[in-house]
């Protein structure tokens, strides 16, 4: 889900790295993808108008083939720039997420919107830290919120060595984090507050 | 059937055009983006309007459109097509209509019996989910519920799946071989241990109560 390296981050500028990704997003989405969509469509034709049933199960093959291949391209896609982040932003995308998680996952959120960069950077540190979540942990909340000139993204109920991508990625992005117990007696987890300024 | 598409991809559109002319339907109209479908469908209504969800007016034309086109013909379906199957827009498909919709990725309905399948299950009322949607909701719940899905046998889980597809009773027992007294059986057992109101008179409203029951899941997280 997340990239290998964090590509730095100017938030606010068309050419930043966050920006290139939606972009290309959009390039795959507009342009292998529909293409090989509607080459589906061709072979439905096709399938309908050929006489022979051994030739119509093969053109079903190469069709499930091609589905396979649509599948690929959305994980890569989504990989690059998730377009339910674009479209509709973090709550939504990290929902999607939290679905695929292997613990409880809630999100916290009211639809604000902070910015392709900032809202590209916090996505993926978030939704690394979901994935690793191993099977039947506790359960996780992740809320985000505008304070003023800031984002602030508090993260409850991660164990104390899984936070560190969340930190790095608020320092990257030139916030700052506090970390301490979730308050939680029986279970070893962290509250991680990170404060990131947004235009 | 009567119907009309808007889908801003060209070679898309002329693809699923030829496919519906090969079905035997009736297009009304192909056009590019949501404004231009809500004035051709002001005063010439179809069965079922094709909606891509990704299209201008940007960033989702195809809901808004289909907001409109709600507004105007009650009666008319809703078919929306996607590159992606994400419950984010099936919460927002089923506020606009848990009727006579549907929701499906666009390279799944690329032959003529599956495509002629999903307008005509609209065209009577149901709600048509992509599969893989409706299956990835019920195996994958959050929170909670989870020991409640988890009470359900194996066949429970397949009945409810295609329930979450807006199958009826009879289509249910069709997928799995078993006969619908089956069925109805397997639906009792999942509403008590569910904990929901059985009502099988109205299928939609059972399938409806299905997909609040999943969308609070995911609510409660």
């Amino acid at each position: 889900m997340a990239p290998d390296s964090l590509p730095a981050v100017l938030p606010g500028g068309a050419d930043d790295p966050w920006h290139q990704r939606m972009r290309l997003e959009r390039e795959l989405h507009d342009g292998p993808a529909l293409r090989l969509s509607a080459l589906a469509l061709r072979l439905g034709l096709l399938s309908h108008r050929c006489q022979d049933p051994a030739l119509a199960e093969g053109i079903s093959g190469v069709q499930d083939e091609l589905h396979a291949v649509l599948e690929e391209l959305r994980n890569l896609a989504g990989k690059l720039y998730p377009p339910l982040l674009d479209e509709a932003g973090l709550g939504p995308a990290l929902r999607q997420v939290a679905e695929h998680a292997e613990a409880p996952v809630a999100i916290v959120d009211n639809s604000e919107r902070f910015g392709t960069a900032l809202e590209g950077a916090t996505y993926f540190a978030v939704a690394e830290c979901l994935a690793a979540l191993p099977v039947g942990a506790p359960a996780v909340e992740v809320a985000i919120t505008r304070e003023g000139d800031e984002m602030v993204l508090a993260v409850t109920g991660l164990e104390p060595g899984a936070t560190a991508r969340l930190q790095e990625t608020a320092r990257s992005l030139g916030g700052r984090t506090d970390t301490g117990p979730s308050g939680s007696p029986e279970t070893a987890v962290t509250a991680v507050t990170a404060r990131i300024p947004c235009a | 059937m009567r119907v009309a598409l808007a889908e801003d991809g060209a070679l898309f559109r002329e693809g699923l055009q030829m496919l519906l002319e090969a079905a035997g339907h009736d297009i009304v109209g192909s056009v590019a983006d949501g404004d231009a479908i809500v004035r051709l469908l002001a005063t010439e209504p179809v069965d079922v309007a094709i909606l891509d969800i990704r299209m201008p007016p940007e960033p989702d034309g195809g809901l808004t459109a289909a907001e409109r086109l709600r507004a105007l013909h009650p009666d008319m379906g809703l078919l929306f097509l996607s590159h992606y199957a994400e419950s984010h827009y099936l919460m927002r498909i089923l506020g606009i209509g848990t009727e006579r919709v549907g929701y499906r990725l666009k390279e799944k309905v690329g032959s003529v019996d599956v495509l002629s399948d999903t307008l005509e299950r609209i065209d009577d009322g149901e709600i048509v989910i992509e599969p893989v949607l409706a299956k990835r909701l019920v195996e994958k719940p959050q929170g909670d519920k989870k020991g409640l899905i988890s009470a359900l046998s194996e066949r429970e889980i397949d009945v409810l799946r295609l329930m979450a597809e807006g199958r009826s009773n009879n289509g249910i027992a069709g997928q799995l071989f078993v006969t619908p007294k089956a069925v109805e059986k397997h639906i009792a057992n999942i509403f008590d241990k569910l904990g929901l109101q059985a009502d099988t008179a109205a299928h939609h409203r059972r399938v409806l109560a299905v997909l609040t029951y999943l969308r609070s899941q995911r609510e409660d997280g």
